[in-house]
Parts: structure tokens; sequence; C-alpha cells
């Protein structure tokens, strides 16, 4: 019955049309709170994963990134310099974070960054992330006006390997181009010598934040305890307290998005509802007509839940072209194969469920009233 | 009606032969189309029982009277009721998709019924495109799609002008004689009942009287006394 249906739905173009519109916005709002959520979460464990293991210190209530955090030099000297915390000096480093942009993102809150690193540091920051072209550590020179580019502000920028780009007027050589890292704040960021991003910033002296990795991973949680009680007025923190703390202030911007797209399915289930039973009403005598043919009234139901579906399904191409469109303006990363079906059953269900009371009024039409209907 | 028990039908005892051409006359009101929906498994009665070769209605689920209807019943009505979005070729088809006939035979059956009924070239047209005789016509072919038993028709020629009525009369007619298909016409227009093999007067429920015009010597003087018995 896919031809009567079809044309059932092509008989009331305008209305079709209208509820294929709603059911579109509904699966979008869907599509894009279920990307955004897991997209954020991914960046967000992504991110912090980099952490495990290391003790992070900063200004109190600073946020991550610590863009906003701002403390002495001097504490970064002071902390590496004692013996008796069991700090891997190696592989401890200070860091200063500066946003250049703004990003829309609340975990993220830079869409391009500047990390200032210590020459020879450069590894406890990227970790295992590789140059795509040239490298990824500057050599012995102290405040060269040197840079190393995430993989994402080489694209923003459209810079290469041995061009120079401005940051807040001021010229940089591009040295290296690092491929996609799992922290994300490494991909926005240009890497550049600490007091290079000192002197650019006006920030000298200062430093953002301490990257401090324990001699013993086992005893992370202990050093950091130690590390609090000696500076209390600054926030020491291991990854799983800075997982708790990114879920927090994430929270609230994920129960937005999710309250969203529960409005989205809402509105989509009311308007499909809404229009199949306009459709039952005005086709009272067609209904009545099927069942004095012989149509059962499970096919009668059949035919109506159909129709819903069909009217969810039109508009899922295109709601799945709007999701793909709102990935690329965000540069979150582009719906999977997962999320495309999940949606496809958010809309199927959002049909279903719709379609279902109109069915069982259509399904109880007597062929004999409906006969008689004017 | 509005809470009123209102008896449509009374004390009837009716008998339709296999291949027999009835016509039920009566004023409006009098009960006929309440009559006809019984026969056709579309309604039940308050008591006694409707026997369909022998088998009660009354004794069958909705779902084996929906089957009855669909493969042994044919329906033709005063408003054609085809469905609008179908075209000719579609509405015959209709019948035949619901009582799950194979595609090829749908077809081979379709074609048929639309040649003989000379709808060929009208196969395309949706109904609003169709005059009133054939749109009629199509849903006598629609009745006739599934070869049912028992064909009943409801004032057929109820919104037909005279000529096209008397067109469909004939059809019916030789459906009944040549297809042997048992043929129960409601209407109002004794001229109609004048095609039929046997009349019964209904009038306020009850029958009033039945004739045999089927081998009568004056079929006008019988239904001139059958009218009487009406206008009484």
């Amino acid at each position: 019955m896919f031809d009567i249906v079809f044309k059932n739905l092509l008989a009331r173009k305008t209305r079709t049309f209208l509820c294929i519109l709603t059911v579109l916005a509904g699966v979008f709002l869907v599509g894009i709170t279920i990307m955004m959520n897991t997209w954020m979460y991914t960046v967000m464990t992504n991110e912090l994963g980099r952490y495990m293991g290391k003790v992070y210190v900063q200004q109190s209530g600073s946020g991550y990134p610590p863009i906003d955090s701002s403390l002495p030099e001097t504490v970064a000297d002071d902390l590496l310099s004692q013996p008796n915390l069991g700090i891997n000096v190696v592989e401890s480093t200070p860091l200063l974070f500066l946003r250049v942009e703004r990003g829309m993102m609340p975990f993220l809150q830079a869409k391009v960054m500047v990390i200032g690193v210590p020459v020879g540091s450069e590894t406890v920051l990227l970790d295992d992330t590789e140059a795509v072209t040239g490298v990824n550590h500057f050599d012995t020179e102290a405040g060269s006006d040197k840079a190393i580019l995430g993989e994402d502000l080489a694209q923003t920028l459209a810079a290469s390997l041995g061009g120079v780009i401005q940051i807040n007027n001021h010229s940089l050589k591009v040295i290296g181009i690092l491929e996609k890292s799992a922290m994300a704040t490494v991909n926005i960021s240009a890497v550049v010598p600490l007091d290079t991003a000192q002197h650019i910033f006006a920030r000298d002296g200062q430093i953002s934040a301490l990257l401090l990795t324990p001699k013993d991973v086992l005893q992370t949680d202990q050093m950091a305890a130690v590390i609090q009680g000696l500076y209390p007025s600054l926030e020491v923190s291991t990854q799983a307290d800075m997982l708790q703390e990114a879920q927090k202030v994430m929270r609230t911007p994920l129960m937005y998005m999710s309250t969203m797209g529960i409005t989205g399915v809402i509105v989509a289930v009311i308007m499909i509802m809404s229009t199949m039973l306009m459709a039952v009403t005005e086709r009272t005598r067609e209904i009545g007509t099927l069942r004095a043919l012989g149509a059962r009234r499970g096919k009668i139901v059949g035919m109506v839940v159909l129709e819903s579906i069909f009217l969810a399904l039109f508009g899922l191409p295109l709601a799945i072209g709007f999701v793909y469109a709102m990935s690329m303006v965000t540069q979150a990363t582009s719906p999977s194969l997962e999320l495309i079906m999940l949606i496809s059953l958010f809309a199927v269900v959002a049909a279903i469920i719709g379609g279902l009371y109109p069915a069982w009024r259509a399904a109880r039409v007597d062929p004999l009233e409906a006969l008689r209907y004017e | 009606m509005n809470g009123v028990a209102v008896e449509a039908v009374r004390g009837i005892d009716l008998k339709v032969d296999s291949s027999e051409f009835v016509a039920i006359v009566g004023p409006s009101g009098s009960g006929k189309s309440s009559l006809l929906h019984m026969l056709g498994a579309m309604d039940r009665p308050t008591s006694g029982e409707v026997l369909f070769d022998g088998c009660s209605l009354a004794k069958m689920s909705d779902g084996q009277r929906t089957d009855l209807r669909a493969r042994r019943i044919g329906f033709v009505f005063q408003t054609f009721n085809l469905l609008p979005t179908l075209n000719a070729y579609e509405n015959v088809e209709i019948a035949m998709r619901l009582a799950g006939t194979g595609r090829p035979e749908r077809k081979a059956r379709t074609d048929e019924l639309l040649e003989r009924f000379g709808l060929s070239q009208r196969a395309k047209h949706q109904p609003r495109y169709l005059s009133g005789g054939e749109r009629q016509r199509v849903a006598i072919a629609r009745a006739l799609a599934n070869r049912p038993q028992l064909l009943l028709a409801d004032e057929p020629t109820g919104n037909l002008d005279s000529k096209s009525g008397m067109d469909i009369l004939v059809l019916l007619r030789n459906i009944c004689t040549e297809n042997g298909q048992t043929v129960v016409l409601v209407t109002h227009d004794f001229r109609a009942a004048s095609f039929a093999d046997r009349v019964l007067v209904l009038r306020d429920g009850r029958i009033r009287g039945e004739a045999s015009i089927k081998g009568a010597k004056d079929t006008h003087k019988t239904l001139s006394q059958l009218l009487e018995l009406e206008l009484q």
C-alpha cells in the first residue's frame, strides 16, 4: 500500500510540506544535540586523558584551559627546586595559555590560542604528537620568534612551513606543523617559546599553570595533596579532579542542549499526530469505503502509521544534511554512521508514536457510519 | 439514535437464491438500506440471523466478516465511493489488492473489466475527471473485481441522469444473466426495480409485498400493484 500512502500525502501538498518541515526541525535538533554532546564529551575526555598520572597547578577558579590563570614564574622555580616533593623535573614544565580568538564551545572557550612552553620542554606538552612537516621542538634558541602550529590552526591561517604568521602584531616563523593531536588545545594553538609568548602578550614573569609529573605515578594523589598543602591558594588537580570540574562546567550547556533536543522530538510527534488526525477525519468516508471493500482494521492501522513514517523519513535527509553543515560551522567532528542511524531511529519512533492515536481512530471507523458521513 | 431505539427493519424473512436478481423498493426510511447492510455483513441484526451460504454472519468475527466482504460480496453505492487519489484503474484494482490477489492476475482482471465497461480510455483518470456514469461503471467494475457471489447495489442510479442510470441497470441485469451472480438492488424507483426477477416492497421496516416479475405475464400490472402497496 506504499503507493496509496504516497498519493495520500501528495493530495495535501501544503500540509504534508509543513509537517515535513516541522519533523525536519525536530530531527535536526535531536541530531545536533546528540552530535554536540558526543563531540564535547569526546573532546573533554581526549584532552584530559593527556593528564593521566599528572598534576596540574593553576590559579584557583580559572577553569580549563587556564587562560584566565596568572601565576608568578617563581612558583614554578620554587616547586621544581624542591627535592622532597617527588617531582620528575625533566618531565614537568610551566605553561602559558593565551587566547587569541574566542570560541563557541563552553569547554574550550577559544578558537585560536598560543601556548608558551620553555625551550626543551616541548615534548612534556606535546607528548607523542609528531610534526607532519618541519619539527615539533625548538632548538636551543630561547626568545626566538618561531612557532609550531597545531593542525587546525595551520588550516585556519592557511600557513605553511617556513611561512610567517602574525600573532598580536608580532611576526612568527612557522618551523613545524603538527599532526592531529588528541588534545584539542594543541590543535588550535601556536606553540611558541615561553619567553616569546610572555613578550608578545606583555606577561613577563608570568605563567598560567604548571604541569607536573611525579617520579612515581602511583604517588600522584599524594603529591597533589602535599603541593595543595604548601600552596593552599592555588588549585592543584589530578586528572580525576579535572574531569570532575569539566563535567560540572559542561553540565548546564549539555542540559540546555538536551532540553532542546527533547523539545524537538515532542514538537515533531505532536505535528505528526495533528496532521494525521486531520487526515483521518477528512478521509473518514474513504476509510469506511476501504473497510466495506474488505480492508481489515490492521491494514488501516498500517496505512496510517506508514503515512506517519513517510512524513518523518521525507524530512530526514535534509535534517542529516543540516547536521553535517552545523558540524562544519562548529568544526565539530562529522556525524558518524552511528549518529545518522540513531537520529533516523528517533525520526521513525517519533513518527510511530505520532501516528498511533490517529491510526487507532482510523481503525475504529465503522464502515456504515463512514458511508453516511457527509 | 440520541438514546432512542429505532427499529429500522422488523420481522424480515427473506431468502435470496443464487443467480437471482432481487429489487427491494421502498420510500426513504423504509429500512431498505439497513437491510442491505445486514446482507452485506456490515451490520448485525438485533435479533434473528443472516445466513450467507448457510453460514451465520453473527458467528463470524469482525475479521471474518471483513474477509467475506473482500472476497464474496461486492458493493455499489449511490455516491460511488471511489477513492479520489486513485485513478480508475487503481480504484478497480484496490478491491483485488485487499483480497490478496497477485499482481499479474490483478492486471489481467482490471484490464478485462475496464474493457468490458468501456473505460479503457479512461483508466488513468481520477474520479474527479469522470462523468457520473463513468464513475458508477468504475464502481461496478470494482465490485465485480473479485468475482463475488453476491452484488449489493444501494441506489446505484440515485446520482445519475436517466440515460446513465438506464445504462447501469442494464449492466446489472447482464451481470446477473451472463455471469450468474446474485444481485440485490435497493431503490426507490419502480422503473429500476423492473429489471429484477423479484421485487420486494419495504415500508416501515416490514415487507409489505413481494412479486416475481420474471416470467410474469403482465409486468406492468404486477409493478402497479406493488406500487399501490408502497403507497398505502
